[in-house]
């Protein structure tokens, strides 16, 4: 009994949190002047440019998602599998645009091939204007969200390389060479998780709005935000984020068909003494060179181009004393919202995993879907729906950006407890419970012990996604209450590039220091 | 997970008890002004009336949801006081929707009648002006919005987007002023002239300091930004002749919502912000804003409303136009 109402309660919360704002924003889209209408999704089915922006959305999904995957894939099993040196440091590195906002990465491109960027200066202003326009368009935005979502499939790569049982492949090596090992064997062993990083580039790349917008590429969550903020129509803005969740609909449903049962079973090998790696050979030297040169490209040039700008007398001065509070309140905000995140993504992932309840699968659709969907749409919800006098302890505090954090990444957490709970044999819940532990001790002594591991990383993440968040924030912080990425937003406008490129350092900074070390803590801790 | 729980909770119990904490001597402003120019004003009247200014920030450049949609949405439960416009419009759209409140503050005076809202529902101040950037090195500059039209700066013009922000705004001013037949043949005949449709003003602003293009309309503080930043550009107010329309005029305007919760205070900043003083800060900050009240002190680069030929347009009129040119405006950018 207990245990149906704590995990019915999680997929309450999960429902107010995230289903009800978007069903309160879908209400208002066919409602014009207080009556029903179909007229703005009319409008969207006529709309000149409707044809401009799904063909905008998608080639930017797939481009970005092709590129990610083809280029990410060889990495991670390069990572994971073979003696390439300094592979975990690369892993460390390429991870780094995926913790910072992407429209960060963003700016210092901007710095590097704008009209007036480090190309401009160096190598005239000609090269300068082709690199510009190269960069304020499909390219560009391609490029950006590229190297912000290449970690996914690296990540996803390397974890699901350490789910192979070696003895398969040693006993393929028997027959076959490595590359005749990988194809048969290793790549389709490891597919399903490579084709979830696909789907979930896929979908991030889609609903991808700060990058689009800042390089002024319409894609569909550039024309929901237009709607809102230039047009004021809250109703179109909904309809136009409707192509979004139908094809977030349809991925999804292709998931569920295909890959959830695989995708489930991350289950790191243990007991085996020996994972045999991949010797290189001569090709260490000049696959290490390739690696390092992209990683140089797309992480360390965008920062050092940063950091080279910020580095003037009063640009750190100037940043700490006009968003110094801002920062605290992220780093305050996140940790509040990884801390929720956790707990609630821990009995999701536990309701996902073990079936406990007929609703599991509702849950883990929901979770996915809000993780999918444009901020905007969550945003403006929350407002609709929050935004009440008896509510203002909720709507005027920052418990609104928390509740947003849960519509948004409430995926993340409940699926790294689902990678650690399928790593638990059941017999040991089983055991207690045969001894006669309620669910609540077997919870609180059993399972939250054993995922003590998962729930740390899913803390962490969590803290990642929350810290680096623009979307919700900026919709609905509380005056006076903004968060870091907001500030650094609204203070670009206008501001000298060595303050917004100050900002921007502090920014990352932000995401990676605490990252660093609660990460050393937490190794310390396990050892 | 206990700790974790527990932890979780009291966090969220601090956090709320923070924001719910609000102090009496506070206001709550929404602003679509750039932080960089806004929050310098706001923390100087936080210094001299002690009273603490919680603010949502807006970009006009970002075009991002922000301030203006806060308090459509928040109509039926203001949060806001105050609502600093960066340009008239909004502020008129917001009474239009009965979310603006009436006030006529004592330093409202001396403001002229055409930037302000009869009934008191909102009040210009500090205005940028629409000018034409224009090339150093042009032998022979352009003079009117007209020039847009002849075809000797054929394929060498820009303007930013109209279906967005103070070019919207203009366009929907010449329909008052020409009417709608000559300035739909305007919008025609710069079609054929072959313009280029930049993503702002800024971006504008940008083309013609990179020698691009030869001239383009933009806001004053576009223009002043890039003659300081040393670009070979100069400003040229357009249409100054006698019988010319003048140049058109974007103030601030200030809102008092309607239903604020701290009305007090609310009045107070709307006070300052309409003061001579505040007009003269923004004047010399890096927006170079124009003052509206007569003899305020300026830098060189801001020229006295006094000495502008100005567009005389009811502001009110401009925001319906707006509404009504949309699809005119949505054909003609291919939108």
């Amino acid at each position: 009994m207990a245990k149906r109402i704590v995990l019915s309660s999680v997929l309450a919360v999960l429902i107010v949190a995230g289903l009800l704002p978007v069903l309160a924003m879908g209400v208002k889209s066919i409602i014009v002047d207080g009556r029903f209408s179909l007229e703005n999704y009319k409008a969207l089915l006529t709309l000149g440019r409707a044809q401009t922006l799904i063909s905008h959305s998608v080639a930017l999904s797939l481009l970005t998602t092709f590129f990610a995957t083809i280029i990410g894939l060889p990495l991670g099993i390069l990572f994971g599998k073979t003696d390439l040196p300094f592979g975990k440091l690369l892993i460390v590195l390429f991870a780094i645009p995926l913790l910072i906002p992407p429209y960060i990465t963003a700016i210092s491109w901007f710095y590097i091939l704008g009209r007036e960027g480090v190309i401009g200066r160096w190598l005239g202003p000609s090269l300068a204007e082709l690199t510009s326009k190269w960069l304020f368009g499909l390219p560009g935005c391609v490029l950006i969200l590229f190297s912000t979502f290449l970690p996914i499939v690296i990540l996803l790569t390397v974890t699901y390389l350490k789910t192979i049982n070696p003895r398969l492949e040693e006993a393929g090596r028997l027959v076959s060479d490595w590359p005749g090992v990988m194809r048969s064997i290793t790549i389709p062993l490891i597919l399903p998780g490579v084709l979830l990083a696909v789907m979930l580039v896929f979908l991030l790349s889609l609903g991808e709005f700060s990058v689009p917008s800042f390089l002024r590429y319409n894609v569909f969550p550039v024309e929901s935000f237009t709607q809102f903020s230039a047009f004021l129509n809250f109703s179109a803005a909904t309809v136009a984020a409707i192509p979004l969740a139908i094809v977030t609909f349809f991925v999804l449903a292709l998931e569920s068909y295909f890959l959830r049962e695989k995708t489930y079973q991350v289950r790191p090998v243990h007991g085996t003494s020996f994972t045999e790696r991949i010797q290189l050979g001569r090709n260490r030297n000049w696959l290490f060179a390739l690696s390092a040169l992209l990683c140089f490209v797309i992480v360390i040039l965008p920062s050092l181009v940063l950091i080279v700008q910020s580095l003037s007398v009063n640009a750190y001065s100037l940043a700490i004393a006009k968003a110094g509070d801002s920062l605290i309140r992220s780093l305050l905000y996140a940790a509040v919202g990884a801390s929720v995140l956790t707990v609630i993504g821990f009995l999701s992932g536990y309701l996902v995993q073990t079936r406990a309840l007929p609703f599991w699968q509702t849950t883990d659709s929901l979770t996915i879907f809000l993780f999918a969907l444009p901020s905007t749409v969550i945003g403006i919800g929350l407002i609709s729906l929050w935004n009440r006098p008896w509510t203002n302890f909720i709507y005027a505090t920052p418990v609104i950006i928390i509740i947003g954090y849960v519509a948004q990444y409430a995926a993340i957490s409940s699926r790294i407890t689902v990678s650690m709970l399928t790593q638990i044999p059941p017999s040991m819940e089983e055991a207690a419970q045969v001894a006669g532990a309620g669910w609540f001790r077997r919870m609180a002594l059993i399972v939250a012990p054993l995922a003590k591991r998962g729930l740390m990383a899913a803390w962490l993440v969590g803290f990642i996604f929350c810290v680096r968040d623009t979307g919700i924030s900026m919709i609905v912080y509380p005056p006076g209450l903004d968060t870091l990425p907001v500030r650094t937003f609204t203070l670009m406008a206008n501001a000298p590039a060595g303050l917004t490129s100050a900002l921007c350092v502090i920014m990352i900074c932000a995401a990676l220091v605490p990252v660093g070390i609660l990460t050393a803590a937490f190794k310390a801790r396990m050892l | 997970m206990k700790r974790i729980f527990v932890g979780s909770i009291l966090l969220i119990l601090a956090a709320s008890l923070w924001g719910c904490g609000r102090r009496a001597a506070e206001v709550v402003v929404y602003t679509s002004e750039d932080q960089v120019f806004s929050e310098p004003i706001l923390k100087d009247f936080e210094k001299e009336t002690g009273i603490q200014v919680k603010a949502v920030y807006d970009t006009e450049e970002s075009k991002s949801t922000g301030a203006m949609n806060r308090l459509l949405a928040e109509k039926d439960n203001p949060q806001a006081d105050v609502y600093w416009a960066n340009e008239p419009v909004r502020a008129e759209i917001l009474r239009q929707r009965g979310i603006s409140a009436q006030y006529v503050s004592p330093n409202a005076k001396g403001i002229p009648d055409n930037f302000k809202n009869p009934e008191g529902q909102w009040t210009g101040f500090s205005a940028r002006a629409r000018i034409l950037l224009v090339k150093k090195s042009l032998t022979e500059k352009p003079r009117s919005i007209l020039s847009y039209t002849e075809p000797r700066w054929k394929g060498r013009v820009v303007i930013a987007n109209p279906l967005f922000g103070t070019t919207t705004a203009e366009i929907a001013a010449l329909f008052i002023v020409w009417g709608d037949n000559k300035t739909k043949t305007f919008l025609d005949a710069m079609k054929r002239n072959q313009i280029r449709i930049s993503t702002s003003n800024g971006e504008s602003a940008d083309l013609v300091a990179s020698g691009e293009f030869d001239f383009a309309l933009v806001d004053s503080d576009d223009g002043v930004s890039r003659m300081k930043q040393g670009k070979p550009v100069e400003v040229v107010f357009p249409d100054q002749d006698k019988a010319d329309v003048g140049s058109f005029i974007v103030p601030n305007a200030v809102v008092f919502i309607k239903g604020a919760p701290h009305p007090d205070n609310a009045k107070k900043l709307i006070d300052y912000l309409l003061s001579k003083e505040t007009e003269r800060k923004l004047a010399f900050a890096e927006c170079a804003q124009i003052p509206l009240h007569p003899g305020v002190e300026t830098p060189p680069v801001v020229r006295r409303i006094e000495t502008i030929k100005t567009m005389k347009v009811d502001y009110a009129e401009v925001a319906k136009k707006m509404q009504e040119i949309q699809p005119v405006l949505k054909t003609w950018v291919g939108y």
